[in-house]
């Protein structure tokens, strides 16, 4: 594999093959159906930081729309964080009323108290008290009658749930190589953030394909990122059903007036040429003056990127077939000025506007797709990580099947 | 509501009421209602003092700023929120070219600061 080759991805992962990719699995229900039960009923999902749940007793509510429930992680006073569904063993209630797609809460004594009728829960899913308990008959027994776990694991201070009775891997095998890789970032020191989330009217996939390649800089943020990204990537890397690559700058972008005096101010912006005491030695092997961030995915449903001073995270919830709910979360250094606050909004809100530029083609795509009109999309060599997808898709199906 | 800013900035108080937002989601609606000319007029009055203004802001410590310079520090993170469209969109007061932005939700855009 040489730089100058236009084929060097695929010269390198040659079992992924060159040919066109069948767009039915973007609009098949039955395909949906089978992603759903084979692919994110049994993997490994993120689904909160470790800091928004950081004191016994703190919990989350994620709703997990494709498997019909909501997951509540806590941790409890012994400090161990544990994944239950939201619901009561009386009559099926959720336990902690949700006002959205996630929902935050706090027990000082570490506990759950339904709201219905009152049944408490320790944080580790235990039923403790009843109301009126001896009017229910001989045969209820509260030690039968804990929350339902959801096995719950942490990497990295990413809490990761799977729904599956018995998961086929523990978290780190699952992760492996990948965990190896991008594990050691200082995630946790940087805790300013700024969160967006829609509801897309797309596949999943289409989603998730939209934001792995780099190929599309030059037309669609010709607005937000002109002349700063290169449409090629750098250091590709298959772990499993995991990948990696680094997105590099295009170094002749000069930045405008406002942009060049917050990115004086503070480091929240990936158009400026960032340093790498931060980045874990398995960053950027090739040691490219022009790195400007990594763009990983860990599979399905996360994407998640490292910069020096900036991380960030895409994620992709399937609610059906053709609708999507999108996340994307910004993470910088909390600022210790108010000169420093200033840069980071500026720099999150020209990222906020990168992200509309993405999301707009989304719906568009699924609907042209959805006409039946063209069978297959065709991948050039920079889109490796989307063809990777659909490999790994595939193969997990068929693996089943 | 008062108008006043520090002594510095006297000249921009006649922009003070219609950009001195104190939320993201306000700022975010203001530059969507707004005209390219008003953009444009925000951006040449405010840009020369920015220096000056965040200068005058790393006075104090961060979140503890007196009334009329907490008006003048929403008034730069509002100058945050229009400056890509002056200096990268050809004074369009939308991104070109994007989803619908009523659609995309701040979870954070309505809290101060």
């Amino acid at each position: 594999m040489t730089e100058s080759s236009q084929h060097r991805w695929a010269e390198k992962y040659p079992e992924l093959g060159q040919g066109p990719i069948a767009v039915e699995s973007c609009i098949s229900e039955d395909y949906y159906q089978r992603e759903v039960e084979q692919i994110f009923k049994t993997s490994w999902l993120y689904v909160a930081r470790e800091e928004e749940i950081a004191e016994p007793g703190s919990y989350k509510v994620k709703r997990l729309a494709f498997a019909d429930t909501s997951v509540i992680v806590m941790r409890g006073k012994d400090g161990v964080v544990r994944g239950f569904h939201n619901i009561c063993s009386h009559r099926g209630n959720t336990v902690v009323t949700e006002t959205g797609e996630e929902t935050f809460g706090h027990s000082k004594a570490a506990i759950l108290s339904c709201r219905f009728h009152g049944w408490v829960y320790g944080a580790d899913g235990a039923l403790i008290q009843v109301p009126e308990e001896e009017r229910f008959y001989s045969c209820f027994k509260k030690k039968e009658n804990s929350l339902e776990a959801i096995h719950t694991e942490v990497w990295a201070g990413f809490v990761f749930i799977n729904l599956a009775a018995e998961p086929e891997q523990n978290l780190h095998n699952f992760l492996g190589d990948y965990g190896t890789h991008m594990g050691d970032y200082p995630y946790s020191d940087l805790t300013h953030s700024y969160k967006y989330h829609t509801t897309l009217d797309c596949n999943w996939k289409i989603a998730h394909d939209s934001f792995a390649e780099a190929y599309h800089v030059t037309t669609i943020h010709a607005g937000s990122f002109p002349n700063v990204f290169s449409t090629g990537l750098s250091d590709v890397q298959l772990f499993g059903p995991h990948r990696t690559c680094a997105v590099c700058l295009n170094m002749s972008a000069e930045p405008k007036p406002v942009a060049a005096l917050a990115q004086k101010h503070g480091r929240g912006s990936l158009v400026a040429k960032g340093g790498s005491a931060m980045l874990p030695p398995t960053i950027n092997p090739s040691g490219r003056e022009d790195f400007a961030f990594e763009l990983s995915v860990a599979f399905p449903n996360l994407f998640l990127h490292i910069s020096e001073g900036i991380w960030f995270t895409h994620q992709f919830w399937p609610l059906s077939t053709g609708r999507t709910l999108w996340e994307g979360k910004y993470y910088v250094r909390a600022p210790r000025t108010n000169s420093e606050r200033w840069a980071l909004e500026h720099a999150q809100l020209l990222q906020r506007n990168a992200w509309l530029e993405d999301t707009q083609t989304m719906e568009n795509t699924h609907r042209a797709i959805a006409s039946g009109a063209k069978k297959f999309m065709n991948l050039q060599d920079e889109e490796i990580l989307i063809r990777h997808a659909y490999h790994v898709i595939e193969k997990r199906m068929t693996a089943v099947e | 509501m008062s108008t006043n800013l520090p002594k510095s900035f006297t000249a921009l108080e006649p922009l003070a009421e219609a950009w001195g937002l104190p939320t993201q989601d306000a700022r975010q609606a203001k530059r969507r209602g707004s005209s390219t000319a008003e953009l444009q007029e925000f951006y040449d009055a405010i840009v020369p003092l920015l220096p000056q203004l965040l200068s005058h802001v790393d006075e104090f410590p961060l979140g503890e700023l007196p009334p009329d310079s907490l008006r003048l520090y929403y008034m730069s993170l509002a100058l945050a929120e229009i400056a890509p469209h002056i200096e990268l969109y050809r004074g369009d007061p939308n991104v070109p070219h994007s989803f619908e932005e009523e659609r995309f939700i701040a979870v954070n855009g309505q809290q101060s600061g």
